[in-house]
């Protein structure tokens, strides 16, 4: 691929790299695997970039592959560095924004956001990233109907959580 | 309010707490070499597709075929080989076309079905080439009993029934472990894949 294409390639990954951290930090859980992962949906990204129509946005293109990666063609590096586990410290949010209770319920569903098999996870990151249910099964490849009646039954799966 | 709006509005907060990698920082990692399922797959199907042609090729030496000649094989043989060559270009020819469509442009389902079917035509290769191998044993194993010079003494004697069917329970247990290892390596190789698979399957349009 000629140099203009990969300027432009890089350019665009570093505007809209904040979807494969997200990504990332939803499949992983420390930051090793966090940048092992982020380097193969890069890769991905980039051996895709061919195909990449320029009709299409490029962040709902990056989408696609990106999950791809990360839920099909990722394999867990064997490598075992000691890390700090992001667990819930990845999505803590500034505690003074939020009263106590609102902070801890929002601790509890990205922990249980995290237990979730990796269909479910793409399901609410789709959700929560503000696509509609047409786009989330268009990537996922599944009905729109049962994109529907899934992720109602991932939310009352985590208000359960909340309110037992 | 619904648990997960109050979540998807956090969500939008927490963006500028996600690390930044510079420009110059993502263009040593296109160099780099991926090391994905698929690319796993490729290389051990592209090693099993090879075995079967290295058992063809190396495994017939001159020896082999004055043996086989011995016992009034060659002429099957040869023509076994034919279409063994055949069916063996036939299977490499399907798994390159299967491997060409995988694509990460597609979605999470097919780009799932599409990875399970590629590597379904070399289960299928392994299948035909245990089948196969099973029965030229099965056929030498019968034509050395009949013609070669090593059984002249016995063979008067020999107990027809109870030696064919000794030759073929012990063809067929190695056969059945050699495909029960497999499997379950192919299953082990593919755990994840298939559970997710399975999962969007439910689902499926």
């Amino acid at each position: 691929m000629s140099q203009k294409t990969e300027h432009t390639f890089v350019a665009l990954l570093e505007k809209h790299q904040n979807i494969v951290h997200k990504i990332c930090r939803l499949y992983t859980n420390d930051q090793a695997a966090h940048n092992d992962l982020f380097q193969e949906i890069t890769i991905q990204l980039w051996k895709a970039y061919p195909k990449f129509r320029g009709d299409a946005k490029f962040s709902t293109w990056m989408y696609r592959v990106a999950l791809n990666t990360a839920i099909t063609l990722y394999r867990k590096s064997k490598r075992k560095i000691k890390t700090q586990e992001f667990e819930n410290v990845a999505f803590k949010i500034k505690a003074e924004e939020y009263d106590d209770t609102t902070e801890k319920q929002l601790s509890v569903m990205y922990a249980a956001i995290k237990e979730l098999n990796d269909i479910d996870k793409a399901l609410v990151f789709l959700y929560l990233e503000d696509k509609n249910y047409s786009e989330i099964s268009d990537t996922l490849g599944i009905s729109e109907v049962n994109a529907r009646v899934k992720m109602n039954r991932i939310k009352k799966k985590l208000r359960s959580i909340l309110n037992p | 309010m619904d648990e997960l709006e109050l979540l998807k509005k956090d969500w939008k907060k927490q963006e500028k707490n996600l690390p930044h990698i510079e420009a110059q920082e993502i263009y040593p990692i296109l160099l780099k070499k991926s090391s994905s399922i698929v690319k796993w797959i490729f290389f051990i199907s592209l090693g099993e597709l090879a075995l079967g042609v290295f058992l063809n090729v190396f495994l017939a030496d001159s020896e082999y075929w004055k043996t086989v000649e011995d016992i009034h094989l060659k002429n099957g043989f040869i023509v076994f080989y034919i279409v063994s060559y055949a069916i063996t270009l036939f299977f490499i020819y399907k798994f390159y076309k299967r491997y060409k469509a995988i694509s990460t442009t597609d979605s999470a389902y097919l780009l799932m079905k599409n990875i399970l079917k590629t590597r379904k035509i070399v289960k299928y290769y392994i299948f035909y080439v245990l089948a196969s191998s099973a029965i030229t044993a099965f056929v030498t194993f019968i034509f050395t009993l009949l013609y070669s010079s090593d059984f002249d003494n016995i063979r008067e004697d020999m107990n027809w029934p109870k030696a064919i069917g000794f030759g073929l329970l012990v063809i067929i247990i190695f056969v059945v472990v050699l495909w029960l290892i497999y499997s379950l390596l192919y299953g082990i190789l593919l755990k994840k894949l298939h559970r997710n698979y399975k999962e969007l399957k439910r689902l499926e349009l």
